[in-house]
Parts: structure tokens; C-alpha cells; sequence
């Protein structure tokens, strides 16, 4: 039997579909989510099985609902919101940080709000500077909050499933340029445990550390490098938070030269941290200096060409590969 | 005023010096005139002096270094006193031996800008690392990055050219027996005053006594069969031979020391069996008692073991006479050295066919060459010959001794 495959947003809406029928307390919140099934189509038909009861379309008023949901979790349920686009999360910062973030620690672990916020991240959708954003540093930057960041469908499903298990809150991107990216997803039950990095391809000269749609970029970039005799590693952390510096620091000693890839802004962002955990834990295995590619630290244009200018591409990556290992060619 | 300390040229034709040592190190107080370093050229190595009175400060050149002449290596200041920049032109005096021609000091790109002090090799965190543990000098590494910067690549080039191959690669270290062997042989070589006497001997009685001995020990024999079959060889032969000769010759069959000569009244037979890595002599205690089996088995026993690397103490020692075969390896005649403190060994060659002249006609005879080496503090090149004169005698006719 052939594979079954699935696109990104198939993937989303069955691990949602999935836990909804396992677990009656799991329910969602936001704008658009029932009726309209979201302006990206991820949860259309939801509303048709579970009802309007368990997919609830709010006001926009991302603060507001986004507080519902840390509090119907505080009280039972486990809610899944579900901001629009990433650069909304602006307006419900108050309620992840101050509150979804801290309240464990505060109530000396009676309460606990096992939520998961779903948002979206990426450019290139002429989407303009306040639709474009990738924000998932600022949340990875909190303690008590876990930050997953899907690059495939396969992992889109698994991931989503751990985090609606999972009993603390989580923060949930999906790069909307992924949407209707294409991938073998199994029918089964199945959920990827938070924290654990994959490599998503074995190389030797250099490794591509990538979060989210950047992974896609990363082994668009390793193949054209094949072409010239580079041997490109994939390795795709999967959560900022939980980090798992072992798989990263040890794709690092392995090939001496590391590019990361992360969509959010570099100054201070993903790529940032995760450049710094491979100078503390791999420097004397490194063979040049690690470098960072994300978004260029500008506003995001909505001039087609100027947006494209300001996200990495398979031929800049690669461009930036072969200058590290120049002088192996 | 600081002076500069540049790499001088020696030769006509020299364009680099290969910086050996240095004398001082860096911040060491020099005195003009001082050594301070040592150079190769292509013909010799040379002491350079310092050129002033000072602090040696900014050393630029390890140890191995090539180094273009005329490019400064190191700057000797007064006391508190900053070397100049790089760039800045040299009013310092050169040493003695600059050479007016010299080219000028090129200046690498990235030490334009700064200051000499101390020279700074771009070098990756990986490579600084590879090239402590590899013993690598990086001052004489060059750097093959996108920057010119030294890479992990570059030392591990360099560390396989600085150790040739034939260099690690032929030295063998030897085991326990070799040891012991090299240990031995010198002993013996450089304390036993050797003499050697040969005699080439007659050997168609020895093979028919022996094809006689393995006809008779055909399994066919539901006796023999009951028992472990041992094969009687050549060996076997002269060592039951040798031992009832030696009865006759007790000052082959003896020890120097201190006191005087030791004589033995039994002989324990040893034999030199080759192993991987050297040679031990196994020994046949009571040689002249055993019956010829009893050798042949004893032999198989000693010489599997010896293969296993499992002699024990009892089989390898109070031996006093040695047997060294080497008719196996086809080697016709050759000598050996004496195990102290016994007195001989008997080195026996191949058994080969040859022509001699018997009773006037040429014949051609399986024959063999036996040669004695004996301590001449025990026994005389008279007493050896007449050992060998009976020797040959029980090997032309081996039943007369062995029955």
C-alpha cells in the first residue's frame, strides 16, 4: 500500500480531530475557527463533528479569549486558541507570560493550564509587515512556556498531539507558507515527544541547523550542495523550548562548520541562542565561526521582490555554505 | 629606540631561514651580542646575536618557522618601551649578518592595522586544538580558509608531513621473548669467547633409519593406534644421538663459572623452536635416557606450547647442550650463538644431495653440514672436532646407538 500522504494543514486539523474525539475536555477558541475554518482552511469540517459547542468563534479580542483559555484550563478543559497570525500574539502577551507562563510556579503547583496556543509564522504571502512576522522568540525567551515549531506534516501531527497532552502551555507555529506542503502522515495514533531533535538528513561538512519552513529551505540547500561535492547535515530541533542541545552540539563536533536557520528576526532570536549554545558546548570542535540566517532586521516589505530579499533561499544558504567550506572545493 | 630583530641573509641565493630555536624567550632581558637564536639554511645552522640591549618583546616566529629574509621576527625595546607597528618603517640596525639586498619585510594584510604585538594567526577554535595535540607548530602552518585563516585541515597536512609515515610506521616494538632474546644474544656475543669447527656428514643412514621408524609406526598397528601417534623426525634423531655422544664428550657437555668447569653427568637437550617473534629453546630434560618416542612427544608438547606462548619456567630452563635446525628453511650450513651457561650448540643444516668422491668415484649422497660453535673457556677446537668425529660416526650408523 502506497504511503498515505497528507498536506500540512490535512495534518494539523486530523491531530486536532483526533484529540478532540479522545478527549472530550479538548476544545478550541478563536476567530474564524467554526464556521470559516480559519482563513487558511485548517479547521474546516471541524465544527461539523464536534459542533459549536467545542469550536468556539470569539470576538477579536485576542486578550480576551486568549484569557478564557487560561482559565478554562486552570479549571479542566484543555483549550486550543488560535491566533491568526503570529503577529497577533502581540495582544495576548499578557496572558502567556504573566499569567499561562507563571501560574504554576505562583499556586506552588496547584494549578496547572494545559493549553496550547496555535498561531502561524513565515513570509513571502504579501501579507505585509503585521501579517508576516515569526515571533516564536519572543515566547521561547519565558520560562514555563514549551515552543514547537513543525517543519513537515508528519511532525505537524505528532507534535500537535504531545502538545495537547502535555500539561503545561505550549506555543504552536505553523509557518503558513507550509500549509499545503505535502508529506507522508501514518492514520494511527501517534505523538513526538517535545524536545527531541531530528536530523532530517546526514551530512559531513557542514551543518544546517533549521527551525520550522526553514528545514524545507535547509534541504533545498543540501541537495544544490551535493551538486558540488558538500555534504550537508539537516538538523531540525523541532522545540525551542525544550532545546535538545545534545542532538545539536553533537551534529556540530561532526562536520566543525554550522549555519542556522530560523525565520524570526536574528538580532537576538532562535538563531541567536542556538549559535551561542554551539560556541559554549562545541568551540574547540569548531572549524569557523557559526552563522546566523533569519529575517533581515527590517519591517517586512510588501513589495514581492523586496520581501523575498529578506528571508533566506535555498541558493543564499547554499551560497553561504560553500563560503565555509571554500576551501575544501 | 627599538630595535628590530630580522630574519638575516646568509647566502647569495637565500630567500628564506628556517628559525631552529630561540635562545631567549619572550620578555627575557638580552645583552648585545647575547645568542638569540639559532637559523638553518640550506648549509648550516647559525647563531644570530642580539643586535642591542634590551627586552626581547614581540617574537612573531616559533620554533620551525620558514621565515622570507628581511622580515622582522621579534623587536628588543628598553624597558617600558611598545615595539612599533609593523608597518612602520625599521630605523632599527640590522643584525651583522643582513645582507644588503634583503627584501623588505612583506606585510601580511590583517597586521596592517594593528600592532605587532603579539602576532595574531587566524586560526579556528578546532584547529588551535588539533594542533596542541597534534605537537603542531602553527607559526609554520599556512592557512588554507576563506581568509587565509588556519583550518583543522591545515594541521592534520601538516602533522602527517612533520611524522613520515616510515618514521612510526617501521619501529617495532619487540614482545617479551624477543626482548629477552635481544637480551641474550648480546650476553652470549659480547662475554663468550665463541669458536666454530663444521663437518659435513654422511645423512642416507639417518633418512633410512628414519623412513625404517615410520614404517613400523603405521596405524595398521591396532597398538598404535590406541596411542597418540607422534612423527619421529631428523631432529628427534640427532637429539637422541647427540645426547648419547655428548656422554662420551663431557667438556661439551659443561658450564664455564667463576669456580671452574661445571660437568654435567645428565644432558638436558635444548631446541631451538622459531616463534612469532623471536626464538626459544625449549628443553628435552635427560635427553641420553629418553627413548626416541618419548623425545618425539616431548618436542610436539614443547613446540605447541612455544606457539601458544605458554612455555612455562621448566620448559625452557637447566638446558645443557643446544640443537638449532634450520633444514627445514633449506639453509645449508650455518652458526649459532651459545645459550651461557652451557658450553656448545650444535647448528644443523639441510639434508641435500651431493656429489663426493667415494674410493676414488664420484657419488652423489644426501649429506649435511653440523657445525659446532663451543666456549673456548670450556672446550678447544681438538676436543670439538673429536665430538664431531664421533657424532658423524653415530649418524652413519644411528641403530648402533639408538638400538
Amino acid at each position: 500500500m502506497p504511503e498515505r500522504e497528507l498536506t500540512f494543514a490535512q495534518a494539523v486539523r486530523e491531530a486536532l480531530a483526533e484529540e478532540m474525539r479522545h478527549d472530550p475536555r479538548v476544545c478550541i477558541f478563536g476567530e474564524d475557527v467554526a464556521e470559516a475554518g480559519t482563513p487558511f482552511k485548517v479547521l474546516s469540517g471541524l465544527v461539523e463533528e464536534f459542533g459549536p459547542e467545542r469550536l468556539i468563534d470569539t470576538p477579536i479580542s485576542e486578550a480576551g479569549f486568549t484569557g478564557i483559555a487560561v482559565g478554562a484550563a486552570m479549571t479542566g478543559l484543555r483549550p486550543v486558541v488560535d491566533i491568526m497570525f503570529g503577529d497577533f500574539v502581540t495582544l495576548a502577551m499578557d496572558q502567556m507570560v504573566n499569567q499561562a507562563a507563571k501560574i504554576h510556579y505562583m499556586s506552588g503547583g496547584h494549578w496547572r493550564v494545559p493549553m496550547v496556543l496555535r498561531t502561524t509564522l513565515g513570509a513571502t504571502r504579501r501579507s505585509a509587515a503585521q501579517h508576516s512576522q515569526s515571533l516564536h522568540a519572543w515566547f521561547s525567551h519565558i520560562p514555563g512556556l514549551k515552543v514547537v515549531l513543525p517543519s513537515t506534516p508528519y511532525d505537524a501531527k505528532g507534535l500537535l498531539k504531545a502538545a495537547i497532552r502535555d500539561e503545561n502551555p505550549v506555543v504552536f507555529f505553523e509557518d503558513k507558507m507550509m500549509y499545503k506542503l505535502k508529506g507522508p502522515v501514518p492514520a494511527e495514533d501517534y505523538a513526538i515527544p517535545l524536545g527531541v531533535a531530528e536530523v532530517k538528513r546526514s551530512g559531513d561538512d557542514i551543518t544546517l541547523v533549521a527551525t520550522s519552513s526553514m528545514v524545507q529551505v535547509a534541504l533545498g540547500a543540501a541537495n544544490l550542495l551535493e551538486k558540488q561535492s558538500i555534504s550537508a547535515e539537516v538538523i531540525d530541533p523541532r522545540t525551542t523550548w525544550p532545546l535538545d542541545e545534545a542532538a545539536i552540539l553533537a551534529s556540530a563536533k561532526k562536520t566543525s562548520r554550522v549555519i542556522v536557520l530560523d525565520e524570526g528576526y536574528g538580532r537576538y532570536g532562535v538563531a541567536s541562542e542556538i549559535a551561542a549554545v554551539i560556541a559554549e558546548g562545541a568551540f574547540y570542535d569548531l572549524d569557523a565561526p557559526v552563522k546566523r540566517m533569519g529575517a533581515m532586521q527590517v519591517p517586512i516589505p510588501f513589495s514581492p521582490p523586496l520581501e523575498d530579499a529578506t528571508v533566506p533561499t535555498e541558493e543564499t544558504v547554499c551560497a553561504a555554505a560553500r563560503a565555509m567550506c571554500k576551501h575544501q572545493l | 629606540m627599538a630595535f628590530s630583530v630580522v630574519m638575516p641573509a646568509l647566502e647569495m641565493a637565500q630567500e628564506s631561514g628556517k628559525l631552529i630555536a630561540w635562545r631567549k624567550k619572550e620578555g627575557d632581558r638580552v645583552a648585545k651580542g647575547e645568542p638569540l637564536l639559532e637559523i638553518e639554511t640550506d648549509k648550516a645552522v647559525v647563531e644570530l646575536e642580539a643586535p642591542a640591549d634590551g627586552l626581547l618583546v614581540g617574537i612573531k616566529a616559533a620554533a620551525g618557522a620558514d621565515v622570507p629574509v628581511g622580515q622582522t621576527i621579534a623587536w628588543i625595546v628598553v624597558p617600558g618601551e611598545t615595539p612599533p607597528l609593523e608597518s612602520a618603517p625599521s630605523t632599527a640596525t640590522a643584525p651583522r649578518a643582513s645582507h644588503p639586498e634583503a627584501k623588505p619585510a612583506p606585510t601580511p594584510a590583517h597586521d596592517a592595522s594593528g600592532p605587532a604585538l603579539p602576532s595574531r594567526v587566524k586560526i579556528s577554535p578546532k584547529a588551535r586544538r588539533l594542533a596542541k595535540e597534534l605537537k603542531v607548530d602553527i607559526a609554520a602552518v599556512r592557512g588554507s580558509g576563506p581568509e587565509g585563516e588556519i583550518l583543522a585541515s591545515d594541521i592534520e597536512a601538516s602533522a602527517a608531513v612533520d611524522r613520515p609515515a616510515s618514521k612510526v610506521r617501521n619501529l617495532e616494538l619487540p614482545g617479551s621473548v624477543g626482548r629477552v632474546m635481544a637480551e641474550r644474544t648480546t650476553q652470549s656475543w659480547t662475554t663468550v669467547p665463541h669458536f666454530f669447527v663444521s663437518r659435513e656428514i654422511d645423512a642416507a643412514a639417518l633418512q633410512d633409519y628414519r623412513n625404517r621408524i615410520a614404517a613400523a609406526m603405521e596405524p595398521s598397528d591396532a597398538g598404535a593406534a590406541l596411542t597418540k601417534m607422534v612423527r619421529i623426525t631428523h631432529t628427534d634423531l640427532l637429539v637422541a644421538l647427540v645426547a648419547h655422544v655428548l656422554l662420551r664428550h663431557p667438556r661439551l657437555n659443561a658450564s664455564w663459572s667463576a669456580e671452574g668447569i661445571r660437568i654435567h653427568d645428565h644432558v638436558n637437550m635444548g631446541i631451538a623452536i622459531a616463534v612469532n617473534d623471536g626464538v626459544v629453546a625449549a628443553v628435552i630434560p635427560n635427553a641420553h635416557s629418553a627413548t626416541l618416542a618419548q623425545i618425539a612427544s616431548r618436542r610436539v608438547e614443547l613446540t605447541e606450547r612455544a606457539f601458544a606462548g605458554k612455555l612455562r619456567p621448566a620448559d625452557i630452563s637447566d638446558a645443557t647442550f643446544t640443537i638449532s635446525n634450520l633444514g627445514m628453511y633449506h639453509v645449508d650450513q650455518f652458526s649459532a650463538l651459545i645459550a651461557p651457561p652451557q658450553a656448545a650448540v650444535l647448528a644443523v643444516g639441510a639434508i641435500a644431495d651431493r656429489v663426493v668422491a667415494i674410493n676414488g668415484w664420484p657419488a652423489v649422497r644426501p649429506r649435511m653440514t653440523l657445525t659446532l660453535s663451543c666456549d673456548h673457556r670450556v672446550a678447544d677446537g681438538a676436543r670439538a672436532a673429536l665430538f664431531l668425529n664421533d657424532l658423524a660416526e653415530a649418524v652413519r650408523q644411528p641403530g648402533k646407538s639408538l638400538g
